[in-house]
Parts: structure tokens; C-alpha cells; sequence
């Protein structure tokens, strides 16, 4: 059973590698999108979890209602076509946050409005083949999913080394690395992660490839 | 001095968005755009960087009046729209210069900097200096000055990192840090760097 499944990963590696935004392409550790609020903005759970809603409410709707609109749209305009739909969803995703989170949502600063040009939102304007709407509600999901999860591990490690508490409450007593809150912090910790995250893959596949080979 | 006030204004908030407010080492803005470019290097870097800089001088003098046109609205909820009037600013600037490109002939250049044009306009340096400037409550000049020492700036964030790639990419570097980790923990000691020269300023 475990050796057939291990089969089925060898055969379908480069395709579960391309098309798994979750884990194996992670759109902010292995595609580099998303990071200038992961790297600035994220320094703890709180504003994780309002860049988090907020790009929950814009990923996906941005990529559908643009897959849309593009089919009518000239080539040349589907940037500003795809960062003018997401502008104005955004003022949708403001009022959600504010009624979540109040003036909380003050503590990202221009990293909420920023979410609107992101790449990981809008990127998909570049190529030059359209996407189908299904497609887009597809991949916008996964990519939503994979996005959340670099922003809540990131905020996590470093308001545990930067401040040593998890959501406010103290857990280790004490803050083993303050720079983990600075930008440069956030730099390291995001490349050291994507680091481990990449060795990971690797890791796996090659005991995917071992275990499939295995008489 | 009447003259030169103005001035020496303009060129210290120019100095300022190269140096201490980096788009990229002071908060990563672009971030993902640079990393791309370095990684791919089929960019070519003049050309982006001289719509980046027209797109930002340009969009932050019509954001400037229509963000102080909004002020003046009587609406209770202005910071919810404001990306909107901020993306219109840059939409209407990106019309205006493909417009400019499409009738300046040469059409070989010109296709280069269509391609080039929605990259460096629809851009996290860009928008995120308008929002600086605008929230900031900057006034015209210092908003030009940084609008422009932005677009160098991230030029040159751009040149420093691909730079640093021919050092950092060889084949003692373990497997799993080549690439964007290796990339990334450059751009942070970079960023420790200018921490270091210009102090403690938050980034949000």
C-alpha cells in the first residue's frame, strides 16, 4: 500500500511539485510572492491575522472577478484591470477588518492597502494565456491557503524570538532575538525558513524516489 | 535663499528615499519584483528603471492633489478608499505614458517598454510611496523628492542585489539556501546595514 503510494508520488512528482500551492510550491517560500508584508508587516500574530483576513477576502475574488473581466479586456490593460478589481474589493476587505479588529488594523500600517499591487494578488496579469474561471477559483484558494500559512509561521517564530510571548502571552520568558522584530530580522527569518522549507522537499523527494525504487 | 530653500528640500527627501528610507532595505517594498528580476535577469534594468522612475515622479504629483482633494470630502471612511484613488492615479499616468511610447515610433524600444510598462507601474514601490507620501502628510516638494529618490533607490537595491548574486551562488552553498533564501538572508544583512547607519525608525 505504502510502497504503491510512493509509486503514484514518484510518477506524478514534477506535477504535484508545479501545482501544489500549499507545500511543495508555496507561493511566499519557494515562489518569493507575498513578501513585503511577510517580511515587514508579520512581526506578530496580531497583524497576521488582519493581513490573513484581509487577503483571504481580496486573493481569491481578485483572481475570479479579473479571470472574468479579462476576456473583454485588451492585453495591454490587464494590469491595471487586474490591481483596479482588487482595489475595489479592497474596500470590502477594510470594512470586514474593521469590524473584526477595530483600530487594530491601524498596526500594519501601509502593508493592508500595499495588499492590493502584491504580486501574489495580482501577478497573474503577466501571462499572457487567459485563465479559465474555474481555474482561477482553483489555484486563488490554494494560493490563499498556502499564503496564510508562510504569514501565520512567520508571525509565529518571530514574535516568539522577538518578543518571546505567542499572541501577547508570555511563553519563553524572555525575547532570545529582539532583531527578529526589525526588518532585517524579518529578511533572515524568511530566508532561513524557506531554507528549511526547500530542505524539506528535497528530503521528501528523495524518499518518495527511494521507497518507489525499493524491490 | 527663497530659491534654495525649496530646493535643498526636494534633494533631502531624494537623499532620504535612496539612502535611510529605502523602498527595499528600510520596508520591502517591491520585495518580490526585485527577486524575480535577479532571479530571471532578463529584465533589462535601464529600461525598468526609467519607467519606474517617470510612473512614481508622476503618479505622486496627481496623488498629491487628489489625495488632498479627498481629505477635503466629507466622507467617514476615506482610508478604505484611498488605494482605489491612489491605483486610478497610477492607472491614468500608466495610459498617459503608453500613449507617450506607442507615439514615439521605433518600434522594436517601444515594444521592449510596453512590456516592461505594467511592471513598473503596477508595483509595490509605487503605491507604497504614494501611501507614504500621502498618509505622511507630505507636502508637494518633499513628495516629489521621494517619489524620485524611490524609484533610484530601488534601482539601485536592484543593481547591489544582482551584484551580490555572482558571490552568493556558488557551489559551497548547501542545496536547500540557493536561490531566494540565500537571496533574502543578502537583501537582510543589507538591510541590517542601513538599520545600523540611519537607527531605530519604524517601517510601519
Amino acid at each position: 500500500m505504502r510502497r504503491n503510494l510512493s509509486v503514484y508520488l514518484s510518477e506524478n512528482m514534477d506535477r504535484l511539485m508545479r501545482r501544489d500551492r500549499f507545500f511543495f510550491n508555496n507561493p511566499v517560500f519557494l515562489q518569493g510572492l507575498g513578501l513585503a508584508p511577510v517580511v515587514v508587516a508579520a512581526y506578530n500574530l496580531h497583524n497576521a491575522l488582519v493581513l490573513s483576513l484581509a487577503a483571504a477576502i481580496l486573493l481569491t475574488p481578485t483572481r475570479v472577478v479579473a479571470a472574468l473581466l479579462a476576456r473583454r479586456c485588451y492585453p495591454r490593460f490587464r494590469g491595471p484591470l487586474y490591481a483596479l478589481t482588487a482595489s475595489v474589493l479592497y474596500i470590502g476587505a477594510w470594512f470586514c477588518c474593521r469590524a473584526v479588529f477595530g483600530v487594530g488594523i491601524q498596526t500594519v500600517g501601509i502593508y493592508l492597502p500595499l495588499l492590493v499591487v502584491e504580486p501574489i494578488i495580482i501577478k497573474r496579469y503577466e501571462r499572457t494565456k487567459l485563465e479559465r474561471v474555474p481555474t482561477a477559483l482553483r489555484k486563488g484558494l490554494l494560493t490563499t491557503a498556502g499564503f496564510l500559512l508562510a504569514l501565520l509561521l512567520v508571525a509565529a517564530v518571530r514574535e516568539l524570538l522577538g518578543t518571546g510571548t505567542l499572541l501577547g502571552h508570555p511563553v519563553l520568558g524572555g525575547a532570545p532575538l529582539p532583531m527578529a522584530q526589525l526588518t532585517c530580522g524579518g529578511f533572515f527569518v524568511v530566508g532561513l525558513l524557506a531554507a528549511l522549507w526547500r530542505g524539506m522537499r528535497n528530503l521528501f523527494k528523495r524518499i518518495v524516489s527511494m521507497e518507489a525504487n525499493t524491490k | 535663499m527663497t530659491i534654495l530653500r525649496p530646493v535643498f528640500t526636494f534633494f533631502l527627501y531624494a537623499i532620504l528615499a535612496v539612502a535611510a528610507q529605502n523602498a527595499i532595505f528600510s520596508r520591502a517594498l517591491g520585495v518580490s519584483r526585485l527577486v524575480k528580476m535577479v532571479e530571471d535577469g532578463s529584465v533589462e534594468l535601464f529600461k525598468f528603471g526609467l519607467l519606474l522612475a517617470i510612473v512614481q515622479f508622476f503618479s505622486s504629483l496627481l496623488g498629491y492633489f487628489v489625495s488632498h482633494l479627498l481629505l477635503q470630502l466629507d466622507l467617514s471612511y476615506k482610508t478604505a478608499f484611498l488605494p482605489l484613488v491612489l491605483v486610478l492615479c497610477s492607472t491614468v499616468v500608466f495610459l498617459l505614458v503608453l500613449l507617450a511610447i506607442a507615439l514615439a515610433g521605433n518600434r522594436i524600444a517601444a515594444r521592449d517598454y510596453l512590456e516592461l510598462l505594467p511592471m513598473a507601474t503596477f508595483n509595490c514601490c509605487i503605491i507604497g510611496a504614494l501611501l507614504l507620501t500621502t498618509t505622511g502628510g507630505y507636502t508637494l516638494l518633499q513628495t516629489l523628492g521621494f517619489a524620485l529618490g524611490s524609484s533610484v533607490g530601488y534601482v539601485l537595491a536592484v543593481i547591489l542585489v544582482n551584484e551580490g548574486q555572482r558571490k552568493i551562488q556558488n557551489r559551497n552553498l548547501p542545496a536547500a539556501f540557493r536561490g531566494l533564501p540565500i537571496t533574502l538572508i543578502y537583501i537582510g544583512i543589507l538591510a541590517l546595514a542601513i538599520y545600523g547607519f540611519t537607527g531605530h525608525t519604524p517601517a510601519i
